[in-house]
């Protein structure tokens, strides 16, 4: 039970540290892409202190709760995903093994998949309490969006769960470390995962939905102050759940923390390599793109899947 | 005596509210809610009893059976609150229309009709109260006329059809069977030849697809459930499809039983693995073609036939997780659609009768209730955890993927998402965003509107943290077919491989919920503005008319709009247009002169002495 708690506080301020982090590299990483210096690594802290001490407008209860519940589901969602270790043997104490997945033994990937959709749900509700066009506009197209890259995700995540015959995402982890990683066993499938990454964590070339140029950043036109920085922290989080997902489904987790976060740290740059030189994509080219080659390829796997059983 | 009890005491109402109106709107009323209460109440009693009740000793050789069980009940229960709930939302609603009367006396009728179906203990009771209940639906669809009439025949046709169908399966089981009675025909069917068994089950499934809104057989459902008046919508989508799903439930499990099911069919094309398929059709294509909808009901009605796809495709999948998921599923669709249906009906009665997508907007200030309600039900059809929705769809998933069906769990996941566009659509386009100058002065709900809706709000929420509470219901029914045991416990499934536990998830939730609005508080708070005071980049956003609706999705619409044309609907037009050519050519030979009519008569005549005078066949 005391594990269990550690473990629970542990997981969530990990994800928050290593969010926090990653938003501050990224800004280096496209800064150094673009022959420039670009901010200090520590520049996101320095942001979201002085956005909490800013005075940002409310457009009423809805307006406030839908960023609460966005983080508090990015948070949550973290519980539910292995954040490094190995399965320790029953009796043996958990955290000896550096096993930090809490939750995860609770209902599986179709729980995390689904509590994924809270954050961008609330964001949605959130800033439809605003009377902002802009706003609309913006979570039409993460809606759309989120349709595109979720069909080849959930085809993949289906060839995977179908492969390993178990809806357990710490057994898959763990029957990753015992034989080969995903990136083996189901290539096509991890190269359609790869392919759709970004446009699940909204990098370039899909960042069509905040798109600062065009819609004034979406859904977040309304937002500032704690409401704005309490946003920047969950995008971090949302960035590092996907990640952390990815490394757990084909990577094959981590042998404890370290080596996982070095893991995501390596998915991490590869993908700020792409965002960094890439243009933005229409929200028609995003759809016909996620749903040709990443979906194509899932497939395939999932048709390899099913006659190689 | 609790069976009888039951139903006389609907039909009694039925009977009597009509003349009660007549004397006093009040007392209509509330005879009306305390009747529909009354049932709630008296079936109430029954959980977990086994009753059976002979009310006809000998109807012409069958014994007429009535008969309370754990599947009856579940079903008997569901009816009961969605009919209550709605006819309490009815009091405001039809208050100033002139059919109120009519109105409640057809609602406690089809009650009646549908108590009488799950308490049926016999074939012929069962198929009497069906064409009951058919026929009442369809003096309450047709009741708004104009355009409600077409979709009252439409319904009503499609009805026959189904109806005609299970009176041949009817005859062919007594005819060869010789029994009527539910255990018995269960019974007998077990060493009955293969042939007949696929013949009653086609014959009953055909009946009970159309009932339920299947695809191919759903053509019926957009109009009849966006025409009929809003309260009886919710009684449509909430409870009397799923008479079709009960009915289904009875025919494959109580009356064929698993075993037998399971291997009807030529080689691998079983009739098992036909229905799942079909379910998962019925999944994926209405829910993308409710994206493409503007009238709001229109939208809730495809959405109900893709909901209905998940029921299908859990008890057509047959184990006892499905079976599970299947039957919750049908419960908290019921909730869920019911719950939405009398949302859309309380924004219709607001703004004078709008329920274009395209110009509502913003009416969450205005009506916070039904919007926050609203919400909870439409994130129960999506499935998301904490709602109704989660643990049924969660059992399919499940069943589906390690049971080895990757495509029908990908076809499960895809009616999900579309769920997801079409519920987001749905809500944003009525309640957030700006609101149009035309509803700025949209009264509050009242409460007999407002209670309804919060009552199943509450539950779909409740349901959602403690699933045990349906499940438990529903493995006794699983129970009553022979079905393995899940385990369940309060907060869901307690098994080796793959438990869940959402009192967890709950508290994880509320946990980082009040962690993180605790860290909002420490920020410096801001002044609370107006909902129009915005921001656009420099230039000021008109009010009123900038709400962003009209083809909120057009990207992927034009995309998928070639793809997802109703081609059944198309063919049986067609088929009722040719039909309608045959009946004209008829007609013509009624030509009106007396001349045509002795020629008619002579050449008969003249035909039959032919006959004799070739053939010699008298």
């Amino acid at each position: 039970m005391v594990t269990q708690i550690i473990q629970i506080v542990l997981s969530p301020l990990i994800a928050l540290a290593v969010a926090v982090l990653l938003l501050g590299l990224s800004r280096q990483i496209i800064a150094r892409i673009h022959r420039r210096y670009g901010p200090p690594i520590y520049q996101p802290i320095i942001d979201i202190i002085r956005l909490m001490t800013q005075r940002g407008i409310s457009h009423g209860a809805l307006f406030e709760l839908g960023v609460v519940f966005a983080l508090a589901g990015s948070l949550v969602t973290v519980l539910f995903v292995p954040l490094g270790g190995t399965s320790a043997p029953p009796g043996a104490y958990p955290l000896a093994h550096g096993l930090l997945s809490p939750l995860s033994s609770s209902g599986g990937l179709l729980v995390v998949i689904y509590l994924m959709l809270f954050g961008p749900i609330s964001i949605a509700l959130g800033a439809g309490a605003s009377a902002n066009p802009n706003a609309s506009i913006g979570v039409s197209r993460k809606m759309l969006l989120a349709l595109a890259y979720e069909l080849p995700f959930l085809l993949v995540i289906l060839a995977v769960m179908s492969h390993y015959g178990t809806i357990s995402l710490a057994e898959i982890v763990s029957r990753q470390q015992d034989t080969a990683w995903g990136v083996v066993s189901v290539p096509l499938a991890a190269l359609a995962a790869f392919l759709i990454l970004p446009a699940m964590v909204g990098i370039r070339p899909f960042d069509l939905v905040g798109a600062p140029q065009e819609i004034a950043s979406g859904p977040l036109a309304e937002y500032g102050g704690r409401y704005l920085a309490l946003l920047t922290v969950q995008q971090g989080v949302h960035l590092f759940v996907v990640i952390a997902l990815f490394v757990d489904l084909f990577l094959g987790g981590g042998l404890n923390v370290i080596t996982f976060l070095v893991k995501v740290l390596g998915v991490f740059v590869i993908a700020e390599m792409i965002n960094a030189v890439l243009p933005r994509v229409r929200i028609e080219n995003a759809l016909k793109f996620c749903w040709t080659w990443p979906m194509g390829l899932a497939f395939l796997q999932m048709v390899v899947t099913v006659v190689s059983r | 005596m609790l069976p009888v009890a039951i139903l006389v005491v609907a039909f009694a109402s039925a009977a009597l509210v009509y003349p009660a109106g007549k004397v006093h709107g009040r007392l209509r009323d509330s005879l009306a809610v305390l009747s529909t209460l009354l049932l709630v109440g008296l079936i109430g009693l029954g959980y977990g009893a086994w009753r059976e009740v002979v009310y006809v000793p000998d109807f012409l050789g069958v014994q007429l059976v009535l008969r309370l069980n754990p599947l009856a009940w579940f079903f008997a229960i569901t009816v009961a609150v969605v009919v209550s709930l709605s006819t309490i939302f009815s009091l405001s609603y039809v208050r100033h229309k002139e059919s109120a009367d009519f109105h409640y006396a057809a609602t406690l009728a089809v009650e009646g009709a549908m108590l009488g179906i799950v308490l049926a203990g016999d074939l012929l009771t069962f198929f009497i109260f069906w064409e009951l209940m058919s026929w009442s639906a369809y003096l309450l669809i047709s009741c708004n006329r104009g355009r409600a009439l077409d979709a009252g025949l439409k319904y009503i046709i499609m009805s026959l059809v189904g109806s005609c169908a299970m009176l041949i399966g009817l005859l062919a089981v007594y005819s060869s069977l010789h029994v009527l009675s539910i255990p018995l025909v269960a019974e007998r069917m077990q060493t009955a030849s293969p042939g007949f068994v696929l013949l009653v089950v086609l014959t009953f499934g055909l009946g009970f697809g159309i009932k339920s809104a299947m695809v191919p057989l759903h053509t019926w459902l957009p109009d009849a459930h966006s025409e009929a008046a809003s309260p009886f919508s919710a009684v449509l989508s909430g409870v009397l499809i799923k008479m079709g799903i009960y009915g289904f439930v009875l025919l494959m499990y109580g009356l064929v039983g698993l075993r037998l099911l399971l291997g009807l069919g030529f080689g691998w094309l079983t009739f098992s693995h036909v229905l799942c398929w079909l379910g998962a059709i019925t999944v994926v294509i209405p829910a993308f073609i409710a994206v493409l909808q503007t009238d709001a009901k229109r939208l809730l009605a495809w959405s109900s036939i893709g909901q209905i796809g998940y029921i299908i495709l859990g008890i057509g999948f047959g184990t006892s997780l499905a079976f599970a998921g299947g039957v919750f599923h049908a419960l908290n669709h019921a909730l869920c659609k019911s719950l939405l249906f009398l949302a859309v009906g309380a924004v219709e009665h607001h703004t004078g009768g709008v329920r274009d997508l395209d110009r509502l907007g913003g009416l969450a200030k205005r009506m916070p209730v039904t919007f926050a309600c609203a919400l909870i039900a439409g994130l129960g059809l999506v499935g998301v955890p904490l709602t109704g929705g989660f643990m049924p769809k969660w059992l399919i998933y499940r069943t589906l993927i390690e049971e080895g069906s990757p495509f029908l769990a990908f076809a499960a996941l895809l009616g999900t998402w579309g769920a997801i566009l079409y519920v987001y659509k749905l809500l944003h386009n009525i309640f957030l965003g700006q609101l149009p100058e035309e509803h700025r002065a949209v009264p509050r709900a009242p409460a007999s509107m407002c209670i309804p809706i919060a009552v199943l709000g509450l539950a779909i929420l409740l349901f959602g943290v403690a699933p045990g509470i349906p499940l438990r219901a529903v493995q006794s029914i699983g129970e009553v077919f022979g079905l393995a045991q899940l385990k369940v416990t309060l907060w869901g499934l307690a098994s080796d491989a793959g438990a869940l536990n959402l009192l967890n998830i709950c508290l994880a939730v509320a946990v980082a919920f009040a962690a993180v609005f605790l860290v909002m508080r420490l920020g410096a708070k801001g002044p609370r503005v107006s909902q129009e005071d915005s921001y656009a980049a420099g230039s000021a956003v008109p009010v009123g008319r900038y709400h962003y609706t009209v083809d909120f999705y057009n990207p992927l619409c034009r995309m998928i709009s070639p793809y997802l044309k109703d081609r059944v609907d198309r063919f049986y037009s067609w088929l009722a247009a040719r039909g309608g050519e045959i009946a004209d050519l008829t007609r013509r030979m009624y030509t009106g002169y007396a001349g045509t009519y002795v020629f008619y008569i002579v050449s008969f005549a003249a035909l039959l002495i032919f006959l004799q005078l070739v053939w010699r066949i008298w």
